[in-house]
């Protein structure tokens, strides 16, 4: 059995709660026989995916909905042995090329030509093309976007690109220029009171608005991290009474302690117990740039007014630096150590300047 | 005779300078009074006499020649005849004037040889203090006093060295002399020859009795060539560097190379180690057996089960840093047990191929073909070559000592391989090599240790005075510092100070050592001269001066350099830096080191990642100013950390648990029509899913009977049974350290919700019993999944038949394999669970409804059921076929009427 978040996902375009005019013109582009390739942008659990899913079911009828998933093996120049996950359909593929890593232009290049060189045999079809789903687009290689390029306007008879991002601004411009840029923002706290309320129902209890809110308040606009919040309290305390503890995950609430002890006290032992932690969240697999940002964003809620925008400045440069590099953990460090610097000085109020020199 | 003329000697230095006249005369009368001959033989035995006796006094100062023939033989006695031999080579000296300078000088000094010269002052007092009897000329003779003769050639020091020996066959212990002033002396004799050297007397002068019927010009020539080949190789025989034969063409190394098991220094233990490893092959290889004393000893190493009863590890690996005399000890060792060696180093290819072309036949004949010796192999360098062919000649090695001599009535097979029978000796610099990672749990490993400095001066210095260089204790200890205890190097640079006709002073040595400084470093000590201040010793071995020593760039990037690992500085830099004391109030210091950090973190990057290797020089100094920045003195020595190697292996585990729970969720997408597939991808899955999939799975339950359980927990149950079986998290049975049973989950998804070694406290832990209880319906549930793939090959009819029969089955497996523990009040539960779970099927259930009581299904076996359905042709005719045990090899058929 599946989790809600997929249980109750919107099947087609008319199910979607939210983003109506979106939907409203989505529909509108799958009966009009010129679909061109889209790039859905958005923040993470915005429905991106969803819109996608639901698209294609316009375009194609319940057929899509017959997935088949397999893995296929692509060479790498150095002969070495790249597995990719592959969803598809009769009309469509799915692909997540970031799983190949460097090699994605590889995948790109064979896995398109391929599909686009073969022609819709099902003279049933609705549409002549086949749909090819690119996921991450944004963490696509340059080598592999640049493979992309010519593909998209070569094989337009056969075949249409949707890609899907989290942001445009990794991808380059000609790929932009080529496709139809499909914003899906985040949605709003009402619209996801209402798909929460709808999940609740269908799932047969009830939701009191209070808690729902609570949840959408720490979901920060992510649905399919509201809704596995939701299940999650559901299993943990099914009556949905007393004092209920919205669970934060764990890496989250873990960045929040670190943040902590960079405020309470700054020394070179401070230092060293903050390393422990990133370590121990590096660790955990956690994105550094993620930790950064939560980190931040918890010392930028804490510290006083006047210094909030030099967290924030060296967070975004350390950042940049910490992307260019390779040994994250002295980024991360090295953010520590501003900050712990600059909150010495507001605190001190003067110049530490030649103080111990 | 040396003994007397020592006692003259003696004698002599109590006289006045200037009475050498005196001086012949007494020689004369003390030989006379003591050895009656016949004249002619007398007459040249004194002349020889007094010539040594003057040789001594005045440092060699040519005699006038004597009138004796050279050709003289005389078979008497060994004193005479090495008397005789001295003699024939003063002689020889002025004839063949190969002794330029004895020939030069011989004329001139005719007439004056007697009467003192300037050489006689000194050479008398230095020597006459440090003079003992024998001493002067024997091995052990202070080697000033030899060096002081330059223009005497090698051999003939020899020979009459082997004529003071033997002259030890006077019986009195008084001589009576009587000087030229008519004066009489009183000579006392001394018993001078230790039992030693006599025992070396005689087996030396044995040689020469035998061949004195052979004209003594020849035996002369005959013994310089054999000296001279021998000279080479023999250590201990002293050897002038410029001595007028032969030029200098060997190396020193070569030269003074241990030919012995005792000439070996340093590392003893080592050494003796080794050869008692070599010793335990003797039973193999030579057939004997030891004194009874060793059994015991050997009883550990050996392999009880070995026939040939070899030494358990049949390979030696001696591993350390160059120049400390490895290749030196397996050859001494080998040499000292007897063995031929057969060496193979980097200088061969290195390949699979080459074990199986040269080694192996070699060890499997055990002979060479020129020697009778069994063989010994020493493979040098092993870690040197990485070329593709490293590995495969390693583990080809390594198969080679582990094969086993195989069945007698298989052995005839043309390239059946044979046991090895004689032993390996590897010899590697870096034991921790990768290449040597297959070796390494094979081979007896030996360590070698730098030896104390002490050691390696004391054997410099000799070869030194042995060389005849005049060399500065201190500036030999300074040279081994420098090198590090390597001793090749020393003597390498000590021969290249020689050949340019330097003393070793300690700036030749500084100038001399200029590459050699910064040859091998590791880690930890770049590490500990970034972060401390040069000791002032250290400064001395580096012969700075201040000023240098306050410039520390070059230095320091020098040494990170040379150790060639930069990013393991860096990361040791970055682990220690914020450990060390100095205050630092507004982290301005730890700004800059972090600055520091980065731009090396972002060169590196560059570098690796574009493969632009021309940045790598100047990734050191990225290093340097942590010099400045943070050196204190007195700080603890530097260990190297082991935080960032722990927290990447630690990573590398957690990413393959995310690995396998992305595999889960693939297979939950594949089979619910790709209902997980989103929530697989990259930071998703580690953001979103990990940490909520963990509370989704741990509801409170409470662990009671199922017949008592509420609907809505019922409800609870179902659902987690659910999403476990869809996305195959299993609860596994595990037994801790204290023999506490527990559930663990697989894969162990609860690592994501634990930091620091604690769980998130909003989430409950679930009990054992809990566990137990949903591990059943997991695997119930899993197993009933299972059915339907094989009922889609069977008859549609019989599908619900099998799927309960599948399924009690399984669940009897599992209950059977899992549940030895529980208490017996949980056994009916399981049943009651698997009825639940069963219980909207049919009542037609073979083995469930128990109709046939007769036909009980055996529960010991029950691990290994697969029940096959091979042919269903009616409705309850079933053929089934069970086989007994869990491997191929032991099972077999079993009918079912065994079973009733």
């Amino acid at each position: 059995m599946s989790l809600w978040v997929d249980q109750y996902r919107p099947r087609s375009l008319e199910d979607l709660h939210y983003h109506l005019e979106l939907s409203n013109r989505l529909k509108s582009l799958a009966s009009s026989g010129d679909f061109p390739h889209m790039l859905f942008y958005g923040p993470s659990g915005a429905g991106k995916k969803t819109r996608i899913t639901c698209t294609l079911r316009q375009l194609f009828g319940a057929g899509v909905e017959k997935l088949k998933i397999d893995q296929r093996v692509f060479l790498s120049p150095s002969k070495r042995k790249i597995e990719v996950n592959i969803v598809q359909s009769n009309f469509h593929i799915e692909i997540t090329p970031s799983e190949a890593g460097n090699y994605d232009r590889v995948v790109i290049q064979e896995l398109l030509k391929e599909i686009a060189q073969t022609q819709q045999v099902d003279l049933n079809a609705k549409q002549r093309f086949k749909v090819v789903i690119i996921n991450e687009a944004d963490s696509l290689s340059r080598d592999a976007q640049a493979a992309l390029r010519r593909t998209m306007e070569k094989y337009m008879s056969n075949m249409r690109i949707i890609l899907c991002a989290n942001s445009t601004s990794r991808l380059i411009a000609p790929i932009k220029s080529r496709c139809l840029l499909m914003r899906v923002a985040a949605p709003n706290a009402e619209d996801m009171q209402a798909v929460m309320q709808h999940v609740s129902k269908r799932a047969g209890f009830d939701l009191p608005p209070d808690v729902a809110g609570k949840i959408i308040d720490d979901s920060g606009g992510n649905l399919r991290k509201a809704i596995l919040c939701l299940e999650a309290l559901k299993m943990q305390s099914p009556d949905l009474s007393g004092a209920l503890t919205i669970a934060k995950p764990d890496w989250e609430t873990y960045c929040h302690k670190v943040a902590d002890l960079i405020i309470s006290q700054q020394s070179p032992a401070r230092v060293m117990e903050v390393r422990q932690k990133f370590y121990e969240l590096l660790s955990h697999c956690i994105p550094p740039t993620i930790i950064l940002k939560t980190v931040a964003d918890r010392v930028v809620e804490r510290v006083d007014e006047a210094i909030k925008a030099d967290v924030m400045h060296w967070a975004a440069v350390y950042e940049v630096r910490m992307r260019t590099g390779s040994k994250k953990i002295y980024h991360l460090e090295a953010w520590v150590v501003k900050v712990m610097s600059l909150y010495k000085h507001f605190l001190f109020d003067m110049d530490l300047t030649g103080f111990d020199d | 005779m040396g003994a007397w003329v020592q006692e003259i000697y003696q004698e002599i230095t109590d006289l006045d300078d200037g009475d050498w006249t005196s001086l012949l005369t007494l020689a004369i009368t003390t030989y006379d009074s003591n050895y009656k001959r016949n004249p002619s033989q007398e007459q040249s035995a004194r002349l020889a006499a007094a010539s040594e006796a003057a040789a001594v006094q005045a440092s060699l100062t040519p005699t006038p020649a004597p009138q004796a023939p050279a050709s003289l033989v005389i078979q008497k006695d060994y004193s005479s005849a090495a008397v005789l031999e001295t003699y024939g080579y003063q002689t020889r000296g002025l004839d063949v004037s190969n002794v330029s300078s004895v020939a030069s000088t011989s004329e001139t000094e005719e007439n004056n040889a007697f009467k003192p010269n300037g050489l006689l002052g000194a050479g008398q007092i230095t020597s006459s203090s440090s003079f003992t009897p024998n001493g002067l000329l024997s091995p052990t003779s202070p080697f000033e006093a030899e060096s002081d003769f330059p223009s005497l050639p090698r051999n003939l020091i020899d020979i009459s060295r082997s004529s003071t020996r033997t002259t030890t066959t006077s019986s009195s212990t008084v001589i009576r002399a009587t000087s030229f002033g008519g004066k009489t002396l009183l000579l006392r004799r001394k018993l001078a020859t230790s039992a030693r050297r006599k025992l070396a007397a005689a087996t030396q002068g044995r040689k020469i009795t035998n061949l004195l019927d052979v004209p003594f010009h020849r035996l002369m020539d005959e013994k310089i060539k054999l000296k001279s080949s021998v000279a080479s190789r023999d250590y201990r025989a002293p050897q002038s560097s410029n001595s007028s034969y032969g030029p200098d063409d060997t190396l020193w190394v070569d030269r003074y190379r241990p030919k012995t098991f005792t000439d070996l220094m340093g590392n003893d233990r080592v050494a003796r180690e080794a050869l008692e490893w070599l010793k335990q092959w003797d039973k193999c290889v030579f057939g004997k057996s030891k004194g009874k004393k060793r059994r015991r000893d050997e009883e550990e190493n050996f392999d009880a089960n070995d026939p040939h009863q070899r030494p358990k590890q049949r390979i030696l690996l001696l591993s350390g840093p160059p120049g400390l005399g490895k290749t030196t000890l397996a050859h001494v060792i080998a040499k000292q047990a007897g063995y031929e060696v057969m060496e193979i180093n980097a200088s061969d290819a290195r390949s699979g191929q080459i074990v199986d072309d040269r080694i192996r036949p070699m060890l499997e004949t055990g002979y060479t073909v020129k020697s009778s010796k069994p063989v010994l192999v020493i493979i040098d360098e092993i870690d040197g070559a990485t070329g593709a062919g490293t590995i495969s000649f390693i583990h080809k090695l390594v198969q080679l000592t582990q094969d086993r001599a195989r069945k007698k009535g298989r052995s005839s097979q043309p390239g059946e391989k044979r046991t090895i029978l004689r032993p390996i000796i590897c010899i590697c610099n870096d034991i921790n090599a990768s290449s040597l990672a297959k070796l390494r749990p094979h081979a007896a490993q030996l360590r070698f240790q730098k030896p104390a400095d002490v050691h390696t001066v004391k054997r410099l210095r000799e070869i030194c005075i042995i060389e005849g260089l005049k060399a500065e204790t201190r500036a030999l200890s300074t040279l081994v510092a420098v090198a590090k205890g390597d001793l090749r190097g020393c003597l390498n640079t000590l021969q290249f100070i020689n050949s340019r006709n330097e003393e070793v002073t300690e700036a030749v040595v500084r100038n001399s050592t200029k590459g050699m400084k910064e040859a091998e470093n590791s880690i930890a000590s770049a590490l500990n001269s970034l972060f401390t201040p040069l000791s002032k010793k250290r400064a001395k071995e580096l012969g700075l001066n201040d000023e240098a020593e306050t410039r520390y760039v070059s230095r320091l990037s020098h040494e990170v350099d040379a150790c060639g690992k930069d990013s393991a500085i860096a990361i040791g830099c970055f682990l220690h830096y914020a450990t060390l004391r100095r205050h630092d109030a507004n982290f301005s210091r730890f700004e800059k080191a972090n600055e520091w950090l980065m731009t090396f973190d972002a060169l590196s990057a560059a570098m690796y990642n574009d493969g632009d290797f021309a940045l790598s020089p100047y990734l050191p100094y990225m290093l340097v100013p942590f010099y400045p920045l943070f050196q204190e003195r007195g700080a603890p020595r530097i260990e190297r950390g082991q935080e960032d190697w722990d927290n990447l292996q630690l990573t590398k585990t957690n990413e393959e648990i995310y690995k396998s729970l992305g595999r889960c969720l693939q297979t939950a997408s594949t089979r619910h029509g790709g209902d997980f597939r989103h929530l697989g991808n990259s930071p998703i899955l580690q953001l979103e899913f990990a940490p909520y999939i963990n509370r989704i799975i741990s509801p409170q339950l409470r662990p009671i009977n199922g017949q008592h359980v509420r609907p809505e927990e019922r409800v609870l149950m179902s659902r987690l049974v659910d999403i476990l079986a869809t996305l195959e998290l299993r609860f596994v049975q595990e037994r801790a350290e204290d023999g506490q049973l527990t559930y663990r989950i697989d894969p162990p998804v609860d690592v994501f919700v634990t930091y620091d070694g604690k769980r998130a406290s909003d989430i409950t832990i679930s009990r054992y019993a809990v566990r137990h209880l949903v591990a059943q319906e997991v695997d119930a549930r899993l197993a009933s999944r299972q059915i339907p793939d094989i009922i889609e090959k069977g008859p549609g009819k019989q599908s619900s038949f099998f799927g309960g029969a599948k399924s009690k089955t399984n669940n009897d497996a599992t209950s059977s394999t899992q549940d030895d523990k529980p208490s017996p009040g949980k056994r009916p539960r399981t049943d009651v669970a698997a009825y639940i779970d069963i219980a909207d099927r049919p009542p037609v259930d073979f083995f469930g409804r128990l109709v046939q009581p007769t036909n009980k299904k055996p529960k010991s076996g029950a691990r290994g059921t697969n029940p096959l359905k091979d042919t269903v042709a009616q409705k309850f005719n079933i053929s089934f076929k069970y086989k007994e045990g869990n491997s191929a090899a032991v099972r077999k058929a079993v009918k079912v009427s065994s079973f009733l």
